[in-house]
């Protein structure tokens, strides 16, 4: 490659089409500096706690907030032709990169770890394609999750919160494990809700979508290989959406499922490998998120018990705010990818076409520029609303957002008015680069007098 | 002086996040597209227009003074 100026042409007879046509850009080492010295590509540095990672994220914010690194640890999918990835951990940058989604892409992966094309195409539907299909197929669901949408089904949401915590609150032990007794039910059955997934599909559809984000987690692996347990997972939720479609074939209800299979696009139905896809991405992003959420908001209150005070005070008023301040705090998805497909420069380096961009999400959620006093759970933070725990904005922002909310507002209202005293331990926390996860969390509390 | 409000409709992804901003102004379609129900505002809706334009994840909206 000889001038700067023949790049583009370079690139574009290296250009190989996969089957939808979308060109894969070949990631190239040309014009890269070192790999930097800080590295955030260890196995050991994803087995650390969030707390111990931000300390690295600090050292590059003000160091070089746009970093060359060597590709990741332990990769499920290594590929040996991978020359690394600019780390972007500053908020401006992140939103800069979300935002600009014609330079930086989503269908060539959107997952830090590098992954077995197969899963990719069972697991990622829109969340990995760019414009124009990714709107024309998110469209099909987004009607759902409206506020107008979200607001019919609110009281739903609080009827599930109240027994959800009448399963445990007057128990006289005082003592539960959190996560299995309380954080995965509510996303669980609301998300089973609009899908429209009867109770006996329930718990397998959980458990899968759980597995499909554990995967490097050793503890869920046990022997098997990663790849595995995901296609494995993967494949089990796509069995299950088979089945749940013919049901809904012959007992159409009010539900996504029943809207999805009469949908169509470009005057075609979607087939049932995309309706699966569907399913796998609405039942990971929906339902983990929310659940380590509440896990480690329990646990910000245990921490910050004057917090929990101030909102208590006025909940109502109150809660709007300090939900933005829990996903600042917990920012529970750590990372997503992008690459790049035009030149452009972020942080004073050249990006070029093929460039892996990784979006550390919680180091933005950190960021000093933006958020005075950062370490500081602060439910009252007048722009605790710019988090980037939903995202940096662009097309691919969280169409979850105000169902998650929802959920939230719901979930801590029955639990500080109900067991306002109470004590969450050390979480036990997931292993992976993805998902900010606690598998378990023992919380102790005065229990409710029943009347 | 009056306030306008300007939908790029292209950029819009009908989330609604302006929506639960300020409902009175902005509602979602059911086919996903976004109807601004008062693109004139009066003046002291100034505050809600501005919260409802920088939540909007997609930079679709424009307050604009004229
Ligand atoms: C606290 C809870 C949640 C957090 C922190 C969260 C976070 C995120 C993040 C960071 C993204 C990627 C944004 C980007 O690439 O720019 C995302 C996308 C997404 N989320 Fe959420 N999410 C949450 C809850 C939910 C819920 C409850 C749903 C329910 C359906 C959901 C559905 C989705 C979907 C479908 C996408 C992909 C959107 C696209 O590619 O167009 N999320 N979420
Ligand atoms: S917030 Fe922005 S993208 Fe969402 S509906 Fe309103 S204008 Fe459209």
């Amino acid at each position: 490659m000889s001038t700067d100026t023949s790049f583009e042409n370079d690139f574009a007879t290296e250009f190989e089409d996969d089957e939808d046509g979308v060109q894969m850009l070949p990631a190239t080492s040309e014009r890269k500096p070192e790999h930097y010295p800080v590295d955030i590509s260890t196995k050991a540095f994803w087995n650390l706690t969030s707390e111990e990672r931000e300390e690295t994220f600090k050292i590059l914010r003000k160091e070089q907030p746009v970093s060359w690194q060597r590709p990741v640890d332990d990769a499920v999918n290594p590929d040996p032709d991978d020359p690394g990835y600019w780390a972007v951990v500053k908020h401006a940058d992140i939103v800069k990169v979300s935002r600009d989604n014609e330079t930086f892409v989503s269908g060539q992966g959107v997952l830090f770890d590098l992954l077995p094309p197969i899963f990719l195409e069972l697991t990622q539907s829109f969340l990995a394609m760019d414009n124009p299909k990714h709107d024309m197929l998110r469209k099909l669901v987004s009607s759902a999750f409206t506020p107008k949408q979200i607001k019919l089904i609110d009281d739903k949401i609080k009827l599930a919160a109240k027994e959800i915590v009448d399963s445990f609150a007057s128990d006289p032990s005082g003592e539960v494990e959190f996560v299995a007794a309380c954080s995965e039910k509510l996303p669980t059955r609301i998300f089973s809700d609009i899908m429209g997934i009867p109770e006996e599909f329930r718990e397998q559809t959980a458990k899968s979508a759980a597995d499909i984000v554990a995967w490097a987690d050793p503890e869920i692996l046990g022997d098997r290989l990663a790849d595995e347990v995901q296609v494995e997972a993967a494949t089990i939720l796509h069995d299950i959406a088979e089945q749940l479609i013919e049901l809904k074939r012959r007992e159409p209800g009010d539900d996504l499922l029943t809207s999805l299979i009469a949908a169509e696009v470009d005057g075609r139905k979607l087939d049932e490998f995309e309706i699966g896809s569907f399913f796998v991405l609405m039942a990971v992003a929906g339902t983990d998120t929310t659940k380590h959420t509440t896990s480690l908001t329990m646990r910000a209150f245990t921490h910050f018990p004057e917090q929990k005070k101030w909102l208590m005070e006025d909940y109502d008023a109150r809660i709007g705010n300090a939900i933005e301040e829990f996903i600042r705090y917990a920012s529970p998805v750590m990372t997503f990818r992008r690459t790049a497909v035009k030149e452009t420069e972020l942080g004073g380096h050249p990006i070029i076409p093929g460039d892996k961009v990784v979006m550390f999400y919680p180091s933005g959620c950190m960021d000093s520029d933006v958020f005075e006093n950062p370490e500081k759970f602060d439910l009252a933070r007048p722009n605790a609303r710019e988090h980037v725990g939903f995202g940096g904005g662009g097309v691919h922002f969280c169409l979850g957002n105000q169902l998650a909310k929802s959920m939230l507002r719901a979930i801590f209202k029955e639990l500080l008015f109900r067991i306002p005293e109470f004590e969450a331990g050390e979480p036990e926390l997931l292993g992976t680069n993805f998902m900010r996860g606690v598998k378990r969390m023992p919380l102790r509390f005065t229990p409710e007098k029943v009347s | 002086m009056g306030l306008r409000i300007e939908l790029d409709p292209g950029k819009c992804s009908g989330l609604g996040l302006c929506e639960a901003e300020a409902p009175e102004l902005f509602e979602v379609q059911e086919d996903g597209s976004l109807t601004v129900l008062d693109d004139h505002p009066s003046a002291d809706r100034r505050a809600e227009c501005e919260a409802a334009v920088a939540s909007c994840p997609t930079e679709a909206l424009r307050l604009v003074e004229d």
